[in-house]
């Protein structure tokens, strides 16, 4: 039985998670946001604007970065293989120069761009690509797209898979069931355009936060080294065993782990362009972290996409108070162990039993783009009984939400196809990664089992032994 | 070769294609004559502000008078060409309250519609604006693209039966006795659209009655007459920046000063400008220091120009004038008004009028009265139309708007078309063909190019006035080449060549005076991709093309391997 919480971290961290009370939460922190934002106002002699919606900002003054070298356009894995797409160049800073403040007729073309943030990272002018994206994608579906469109209703469905999850996850394996029943995938994509090609992921029969409840927590208590875990929705309602093997390798260095209410990252509201929804994401996000950090914590994810959008896109698309701080303290987990462990060490002279053998593995591009590609060969090279092989820097072509609408499917798999390929050369017969949509589409391009980094370390630093713990 | 017309005008500028125009639709058989292309002279050189009148409320109530009154006639007749921006005059701390009072009573005498917000309200329209700008005057100033502009006039002139003939230098003004009757001019290459390569001809053009509209070149005419004419050529700098920090005409509200007004053009913003007298129209100083000043005065109202990216800069003269009499020291002090300098009246020389001064937005207004005045030299009673009738362009401009077609661009491209082609829009994009964008920067399409070298020949400065192509951030690095492919295969491979050289030389000159920052980068890459893909760093296809093999043979051939092993 849980003890009455003594602060808010406690509370944080022992509170049971429902959906409903999340949704409230969302509700509440705008209204407080805007209460405050009425008091700023009346305190101050000549109340400056607040800062413009992220739909309404005006990114032309970053169209000066671009010298128009097209490295962008070269690396973009939509524009590869669809000849449609114009491509990130005219995307960016090509369409927002030729935007005057008042025009909002966003090219639709932008609906196509996967928001892998390829772009960003290989632009050598540093051209805030991806930030431009977000910024006209929201816009586009402000102003463009009907609200009571089929693409709309897909499109909010799919970014907002977090409010949908906990009502999947309290009856998993009906979910489980109905969602793989073909006629519901047939009616999926004729009633909302969700490709019936794929198959749903499985809802995990306990949540992460029900096992974390039920453990009572961090068994570590260390107010020196403490991590906030940010663990996502997917870690939570479908891979739990992920979340888990985090929390025992953190352990294993002597963190105290605290798993702070949490929403969506915003990743696949970003990419859908639903920026109000990711905002009222981002306020809870940025004010449970932020707190976090007060209390000495850093914060730590382990999917590649929601460490990306708390570092890279909150501060770009959202002046939340507390945002810079956030980002600046929020790291992927292995990247954390290596710069405040010594991982490498650690490692030396570990093994892995043969659960674990050779590995084709696939850098997400999220990870790419925090210059995390070359982490996970390096980390695991020293581990005995495990053989990566990296399969290039394509892009695996799911991209969040983007492989499952009915119109990309095809692209998505187009754009696979190179890693695909390159996994079946590898040799392996089990994919690696770090990213949980990437490794649906690895699983559905080669049918191979895909595991994340951290259960790998989990094996080699804990044993095996550590997952009887209680699964 | 000799021509006949009834009357001819030098220059084509603002002032000589207005009068053109004007004349034309009255009646008159009228020849336009212009050295190099439409707009070279000021025009082409201004700030493209469509003035309210408010810059002119306090010193020259008469000049601010009819600014507004012809400010709201060329949004009727040339809506294609103006943008209502609407513009603030900006005062900072230091600034004068009591010039801001002013200001304000001044242009309500003399019918601007002003209001006075606060900094906050300013800023909450213009972000960008400094925080301690205190207060502002909102005025229905705008932009005006004085390309086009020109050149509508030009083609409605054309539509009523006058002959432009560009390229075409006047070189003496033919006088017997006290009457001037005509103009010899060379040909660049002909007469007719231009089709590249010298050809030295020389036509003599007479005519009843001549009209010296050649602005700041107005006085070497004249003289080509035995005539004096005292303009005072006085320059002015101008900056482009590559995208629009503002998308209202940002003024600065104090009495006189150099760089004091930021005017959004397009997709970029135009900083300016100063006011030096010099002595030579054709051959001044351009320095460097001139740009940096500026850049710096317009930072304290909009900081983040300080950072910003420029494109280019350039500069322009004035073609002002006053009576010798009056010996005014400072330009700034001069009129703005223009002078209509009768010859006849003035030095007993007959057949000829000479104008100097003026604004390009009063140009319609100064066109009338030349007009007027032509009409009654020559006895021939019409009515000047311009004031009701569209240029082409802007017909039913509201009806334009109702259309939501596309032409099957992507939504921008579509959308900068549009507001460029005006009512002509479904005219020139409306086709069956491919119609790939030529110039990505400025969203300009292959229809829109094809329809302005169907109006200007193998010109491609041409075609960049008239479409804006090459005139964005690559500064034409991207464009050119493709540009000048859709004159092939209508126009031989050498006018091709020669065509393409002129426009990227005519870009290169004002990025002279941009390259730090981002824009050396641009000027860097664009080298190195035209050196790389089409060998234009040493091109032997670019020799003299009458020796073609000269320039070959220099190419050391035998310095490259056979392309095998390594
Ligand atoms: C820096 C600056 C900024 C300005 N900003 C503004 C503004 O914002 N708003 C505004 O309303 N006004 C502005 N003006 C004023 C305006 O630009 C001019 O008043 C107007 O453009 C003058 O036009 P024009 O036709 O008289 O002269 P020009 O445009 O100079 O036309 C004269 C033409 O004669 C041609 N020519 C010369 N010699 C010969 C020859 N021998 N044979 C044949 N042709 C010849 C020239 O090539 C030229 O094209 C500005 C002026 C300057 C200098
Ligand atoms: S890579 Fe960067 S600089 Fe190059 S075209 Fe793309 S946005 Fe512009
Ligand atoms: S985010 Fe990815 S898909 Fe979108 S434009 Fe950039 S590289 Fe292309």
């Amino acid at each position: 039985m849980r003890a009455e919480p003594s602060n808010p971290l406690e509370f944080a961290r022992t509170r049971p998670i429902e959906g409903g009370e999340i949704m409230s939460d969302a509700e509440r922190s705008t209204d407080e946001r805007e209460s405050s934002e009425r008091s700023r106002d009346a305190g101050e002699f000549e109340p400056i604007q607040v800062f413009p919606e992220a739909e309404e900002m005006d990114l032309r003054p970053g169209a000066d970065d671009c010298y128009k070298c097209s490295t962008c356009d070269t690396n973009c894995p939509v524009a590869e293989v669809d000849d449609e797409f114009p491509g990130p160049k005219f995307q960016g800073p090509e369409q927002w120069r030729l935007k005057r403040k008042d025009d909002h007729d966003v090219d639709e073309s932008v609906m196509k761009c996967s928001n892998c943030m390829r772009c960003d990272s290989t632009c050598p002018s540093e051209v805030p690509l991806s930030q431009m994206h977000n910024t006209a994608r929201g816009e586009y579906v402000e102003q463009n797209m009907s609200k009571f469109s089929r693409e709309y209703l897909r499109n909010r469905i799919l970014a907002n898979y977090r409010r949908l999850a906990p009502l999947a996850a309290a009856f998993p394996r009906t979910a489980n069931v109905v969602m793989g029943l073909s006629i519901t995938r047939w009616l999926g994509e004729k009633t909302l355009g969700i490709t019936s090609e794929r198959e749903f992921p499985e809802f995990a029969t306990e949540t992460f936060r029900e096992w974390w409840a039920k453990r009572n927590g961090s068994n570590v208590s260390n107010p020196d080294k403490r991590v906030a875990y940010f663990h996502g929705c997917y870690a939570n309602y479908n891979t739990p065993e992920v979340a888990k093997a985090l929390v025992r390798v953190y352990e294993r260095f002597g963190y105290e782990i605290v798993v702070p209410e949490q929403h969506c990252s915003g990743t696949p509201m970003f990419a859908n362009g639903m920026l109000e929804d990711a905002r009222r994401s981002a306020e809870t996000n940025v004010r449970e972290l932020a707190s976090a950090i007060d209390d000495g914590a850093d914060v730590v994810a382990s999917c590649s996409s929601c460490s990306m959008s708390i570092r890279q896109e909150y501060p770009e698309l959202f002046d939340v108070d507390g945002t810079g701080d956030v980002a600046a303290n929020t790291w992927d987990a292995v990247e954390y162990l290596r710069v405040h462990e010594d991982l490498e060490s650690a490692l030396e002279g570990t093994s892995v039993g043969p659960e674990f053998d050779e590995f084709a593995y696939h850098a997400p591009c999220h990870a790419r783009n925090q210059g995390l590609d070359g982490q996970t060969l390096e980390v695991l090279d020293v581990v005995e009984g495990v053989d990566v092989t990296d399969v290039g820097d394509s892009c695996s072509g799911i991209s969040g939400t983007y492989g499952w609408k009915e119109e990309n499917y095809e692209t998505s798999m187009k754009i696979g196809e190179e890693m695909f390929e390159h996994m079946s050369e590898a040799g392996a017969a089990a994919g690696l990664t770090e990213c949980p949509t990437c490794s649906m589409q690895m699983e559905h391009g080669t049918g191979y089992e895909i595991t994340h980094t951290l259960e790998v370390l989990e094996a080699a630093l804990v044993g095996p032994n550590a997952a009887t713990e209680s699964t | 070769m000799a021509t006949e017309t009834d009357v001819l005008v030098l220059g084509g500028g603002s002032t000589g294609c207005g009068i053109a125009r004007d004349l034309a639709m009255r009646g008159l058989e009228v020849t336009l004559v212009e050295r190099y292309n439409l707009t070279d002279g000021t025009t082409g050189r201004m700030h493209g502000l469509l003035h309210s009148g408010g810059r002119y409320a306090v010193s020259d109530r008469e000049s601010a008078t009819e600014c507004i009154e012809e400010n709201e006639i060329l949004r009727n007749i040339a809506g294609h060409c103006v943008e209502m921006t609407g513009g603030l005059f900006v005062k900072r701390p230091e600034d004068s309250d009591s010039y801001f009072r002013e200001k304000l009573e001044g242009c309500r005498e003399c019918g601007i519609p002003a209001r006075a917000l606060s900094g906050r309200e300013a800023r909450e329209r213009e972000p960008y604006l400094a925080e301690d700008v205190s207060r502002a005057i909102e005025v229905p100033d705008g932009a005006v693209d004085p390309f086009r502009l020109c050149v509508a006039n030009a083609l409605d002139a054309e539509a009523h039966g006058a002959r432009i003939e560009t390229h075409a230098e006047v070189v003496d003004l033919l006088r017997e006795g006290a009457d001037v009757y005509g103009v010899r001019v060379r040909h660049d290459s002909g007469p007719g659209r231009r089709n590249h390569g010298t050809s030295g001809s020389t036509e003599e053009i007479t005519a009843e009655y001549v009209v010296n509209a050649t602005g700041a070149w107005a006085g070497q005419i004249a003289a080509m007459a035995d005539l004096e004419v005292e303009v005072r050529p006085s320059k002015g700098v101008m900056t482009i920046m590559n995208v629009r920090q503002v998308d209202t005409v940002i003024n600065r509200c104090r009495p006189k000063g150099d760089a004091d007004i930021i005017v959004p053009h397009e997709t970029t913003a135009i900083l300016g400008t100063t006011d030096e007298e010099v002595t030579d129209p054709d051959d001044y100083p351009e320095a460097e220091w001139e740009v940096d000043t500026m850049i710096d005065t317009l930072s304290e109202l909009v900081p983040i120009l300080s950072e910003a990216r420029t494109l280019r800069s350039f500069w322009g003269v004035r073609p002002l004038y006053e009576p010798p009499e009056r010996g005014t020291a400072d330009p700034t002090d001069i009129t703005r008004d223009f002078f209509l300098l009768d010859h006849d009246e003035r030095d007993g020389v007959s057949g000829l009028v000479s104008i100097v001064g003026g604004k390009f937005t009063t140009y319609r207004a100064m066109a009338e009265e030349i007009s007027d005045f032509v009409c009654g030299k020559l006895g021939v009673r019409a009515a000047c139309p311009t004031a009701e009738e569209p240029l082409p362009g802007s017909e039913n401009l509201e009806r334009l708007e109702d259309g939501m077609d596309d032409f099957g661009l992507r939504s921008p491209i579509a959308r900068r078309s549009k507001q460029r082609l005006g009512s002509r829009s479904r005219a020139v994009l409306e086709t069956d063909e491919p119609n790939p964008v030529i110039c990505p920067c400025e969203g300009v399409t292959r229809a829109e190019v094809r329809d302005a070298i169907a109006q200007s020949g193998s010109d491609l400065n041409a075609v960049r006035i008239r479409t804006r192509a090459s005139m964005g951030n690559c500064q034409g690095g991207f464009c050119c080449g493709p540009m000048a492919n859709e004159l092939h295969p209508d126009y031989d491979e050498v006018t091709v060549r020669r065509a393409l050289d002129e426009l990227f030389e005519e870009r290169w000159k004002g990025q002279r005076h941009a390259l730090w920052g981002e824009q050396l980068s641009q000027a860097m890459l664009n080298y190195a991709l035209h050196a790389t893909t089409m060998n234009r760093d040493r091109d032997p296809a670019s020799a003299d093309p009458s020796d073609p093999e000269a320039d070959a043979a220099s190419l050391e051939y035998a310095a490259f391997d056979a392309g095998e092993g390594r």
